[in-house]
């Protein structure tokens, strides 16, 4: 017989899934990406991903304590932000600056705003910042992938040093100044997508990326409007330089498969905290960072703009979020 | 969006269930003004006397469902209002049974017989109100209104909410009984043409009405309009939308565009009251859910408790946990099982402990992590994360400004809230708050 009767508002059923299950899709659509980058940096990129994770996940239940909160680790947001944090470090970086990077992603980043959902910044990128601003030394310098020969001459762009300048950005910032020819530095755009150049850990592979992104979008854990909005915007800016001037400018495409932009559309700027919640925000969110790092790579000083672009759109999100109210399927008047 | 349909009783013919030994008939089973008794404690009333006087325009008489002694007038709990006034008849041994329809309808049914006025007349007498849900009194609908011509009656057949199928049984069994009602209520509303909106999920239901309607005479202006498998797609405003394209304005209700919509079962009691005079004592309920030993359709006295009703459907089992009047979207969680049945109940629904609870994790609200899902599945397009943590700060304005009070109440984003966050809840808490503070509502 009933000896307790539950109350409660309605629906008195819902479907089942969780925030943890988001994230675990995030997780495993984030596996390609991980294994590519062990592939291809091996050991010091197995041990980044462990300790960004790790630490992560030890900041947050930290934090939790601290706060007397209960615990949060659980739902798994904070590995993904360590992996994500991960992946867009360089191989050759210190696993006790990835350390500094994880706590500062998760307790400043994260936890200081009121832990998830409330933060204003993507953290993983306000952790990379961070670390930019601190260890600029070690956070420019790019190891080639373990599985080609350092010293073939086509990784060597004019006068650069194959170890430190050896990511498709650096040379096509090193076009823009002359330095190189952006026509050889197009010829890197098979490399860049099966991820055999240097760069940061997980940004490499771009089929890695895209197989886990179509996951993502299958899984429907994102929607298609951010993604689409960053790459198109971003192929059409980079062309607008392009087919300005070839010689100084790299192809779009590169544009789209080197760097972290596919990172960027498919896993950093979809994160649902920092970014609008309406469709058409989601679309002026996606069109203002695909054109930013393109702006950031071409016209600024950093040859990767992703970081600053994602950031500068996020802080713009509670404003997009304003301008694109929902307007009610029967129109704006109420009674 | 589609919640699994769970239609359990899809195929239970619908039963006659006996009178029980109490019934408590609640004096304001409808929205508007709550009626006032017409007999006192000790008092003889009979099968259809009416019992309570309808107060003002919106509002509606009941009617004594069964023969016996008035036990008492007191307070009884109510599904909606939580407490509400109730005649309390002890029902004698030898008390009439109101028998299921005998099918008197046939195809040659000729609803101009009735005038207009006859039928609204009828109709306002029955005490008959909009037996979907909200139980609007149905004669307010079918009242002329110059400023705006009727153009269409909707015929709601969707039946949207997971588990209830009282309505899919009616249509199926009582075809000529329904397809009546629809023909006296379309000729009492003047309504020029009529559309029947039924779910595709129940294609027998659209085959049956519309080759029942083929054969019926005079029914030229009716058409069957099959619509796609979604929830809620039986909402009043969806359903217009789906069916003749116009959308109901924000705030508005489906006569300012010229629309009359009836629910099948209404439709179905409209036919009995019109032709046979009977008011509307009795209702289709589907008993249903996982936690029912006998679950099905059944014909039963309005005013019978949620209890007798569990006792005729052989008891709840072990992991009985929840009781819904309604479906499990948008029906209301009752705690008392003395809790009557009233005209709008289409159905109770037993949940088990297993369907109520998730995971254990999961059961926790957690952070909204503004994932987007309920402005995805929000059928009037709103941002129900936005009101409903304004409704918890108590920014009742600012909830207004996200058009808090077009929420329809269906359930759909608190259904797909990866976090737990009974945002339904909130936002129907933030009505009632705004009501109050409006002073519309009494503290």
């Amino acid at each position: 017989m009933l000896s307790k009767i539950t109350v409660s508002p309605s629906p008195h059923i819902s479907k089942a899934y969780s925030t943890r299950g988001i994230m675990l899709d995030v997780i495993i659509a984030l596996v390609p990406a991980m294994v590519m980058a062990c592939w291809y940096f091996r050991a010091p990129a197995i041990i980044l991903i462990v300790t960004c994770a790790v630490s992560c996940a030890a900041t947050e239940w930290l934090c939790n304590l601290i706060r007397r909160k209960p615990d949060s680790v659980n739902d798994l947001s904070a590995v993904v932000t360590g992996i994500i944090l991960a992946l867009s470090l360089p191989p050759n970086l210190p696993a006790w600056v990835a350390v500094i990077g994880s706590a500062f992603a998760i307790a400043i980043g994260k936890m200081v705003f009121g832990g998830l959902g409330a933060n204003v910044f993507n953290p993983a990128m306000a952790s990379r910042a961070f670390l930019t601003a601190s260890f600029g030394m070690l956070m420019t310098t790019w190891t080639v992938p373990a599985t080609i020969d350092a010293t073939m001459p086509v990784l060597s762009p004019a006068g650069a040093d194959a170890i430190t300048q050896a990511t498709p950005l650096n040379w096509s910032k090193q076009a823009i100044k002359g330095k190189a020819d952006a026509a050889v530095v197009n010829e890197q755009l098979m490399a860049t997508v099966t991820g055999s150049v240097g760069g940061c850990l997980g940004e490499t592979s771009a089929i890695a990326l895209l197989l886990g992104g179509a996951y993502l979008l299958f899984r429907r854990t994102i929607s298609f409007h951010i993604p689409v909005a960053v790459l198109v915007s971003a192929f059409v800016f980079a062309a607008i330089w392009y087919f300005a001037d070839p010689t100084a400018y790299v192809s779009p495409i590169l544009h789209i498969t080197g760097g972290g932009m596919l990172m960027c559309a498919l896993f950093i700027a979809t994160d649902p905290v920092t970014a609008p919640l309406p469709v058409k925000g989601m679309w002026i969110f996606g069109i203002g960072v695909g054109m930013l790092v393109v702006l950031i790579r071409i016209v600024g000083e950093y040859p990767e703009g992703v970081m600053y672009a994602v950031l500068i759109m996020n802080a713009l999100t509670p404003l997009i979020d304003r301008f694109c109210k929902l307007v009610p399927a029967g129109g704006k008047t109420h009674g | 969006m589609h919640p699994p349909e769970n239609k359990l009783t899809e195929d239970s013919q619908i039963q006659q269930m006996p009178n029980p030994k109490l019934v408590s008939v609640l004096l304001g089973q409808h929205i508007g003004a709550v009626c006032s008794s017409m007999v006192q404690k000790k008092d003889k009333v009979q099968f259809g006397q009416q019992i309570g006087q309808a107060e003002g325009f919106v509002s509606a008489p009941v009617h004594s469902p069964v023969d016996g002694v008035v036990r008492d007038i007191a307070l009884q709990s109510h599904p909606v209002l939580g407490r509400e006034m109730a005649v309390i008849i002890d029902v004698d041994a030898e008390s009439s049974i109101k028998p299921l329809p005998n099918g008197q309808f046939t195809a040659d049914f000729d609803e101009t017989a009735f005038s207009d006025k006859q039928i609204r007349d009828a109709v306002r007498q029955a005490g008959i109100v909009g037996m979907g849900g909200a139980g609007f009194p149905t004669q307010v609908k079918l009242e002329p209104n110059p400023q705006t011509p009727k153009e269409v009656l909707i015929i709601n057949g969707c039946e949207c909410e997971p588990f209830i199928t009282g309505d899919y049984r009616m249509m199926m069994e009582w075809t000529y009984q329904v397809i009546a009602g629809i023909k006296l209520a379309c000729r009492g509303a003047g309504c020029p043409t009529v559309r029947i909106g039924i779910e595709e999920n129940k294609p027998e239901a659209i085959a049956r009405m519309a080759e029942l309607l083929k054969q019926c005479s005079g029914a030229g202006n009716m058409e069957v309009v099959p619509l796609k498998t979604k929830y809620p797609q039986g909402g009043e405003r969806q359903l217009i939308k789906a069916v003749w394209g116009k959308q109901v304005p924000t705030g508005g209700i489906p006569p300012m565009i010229g629309v009359v919509v009836l629910n099948v079962a209404t439709c179905a009691a409209i036919a009995d009251a019109v032709v046979n005079n009977a008011p509307l004592t009795h209702r289709v309920v589907t008993v249903t859910g996982g936690a029912i030993a006998n679950p099905g359709n059944y014909y039963v006295p309005i005013g019978t408790s949620v209890q007798d009703l569990i006792d005729h459907c052989g008891g709840l089992t072990e992991n009985a946990a929840k009781v819904v009047m309604g479906g499990p979207m948008m029906g209301l969680a009752i705690a008392d099982l003395s809790t009557p049945i009233t005209k709008a109940s289409g159905a109770i629904t037993f949940l088990t402990e297993e369907t109520i609870t998730k995971a254990k994790y999961e059961r926790r609200q957690t952070a909204c992590i503004r994932c987007g899902r309920c402005l995805t599945v929000c059928p009037e397009h709103l941002n129900a994360t936005r009101i409903a943590h304004a409704v918890k700060s108590d920014l009742l304005d600012v909830a207004q400004n996200y058009h808090m009070t077009a929420c329809i109440e269906c359930g759909c984003c608190s259904y797909i809230c990866p976090a737990n966050i009974e945002l339904t809840g909130y936002i129907k808490t933030g009505k009632i708050l705004l009501a109050r503070a409006k002073k519309r509502m009494p503290k």
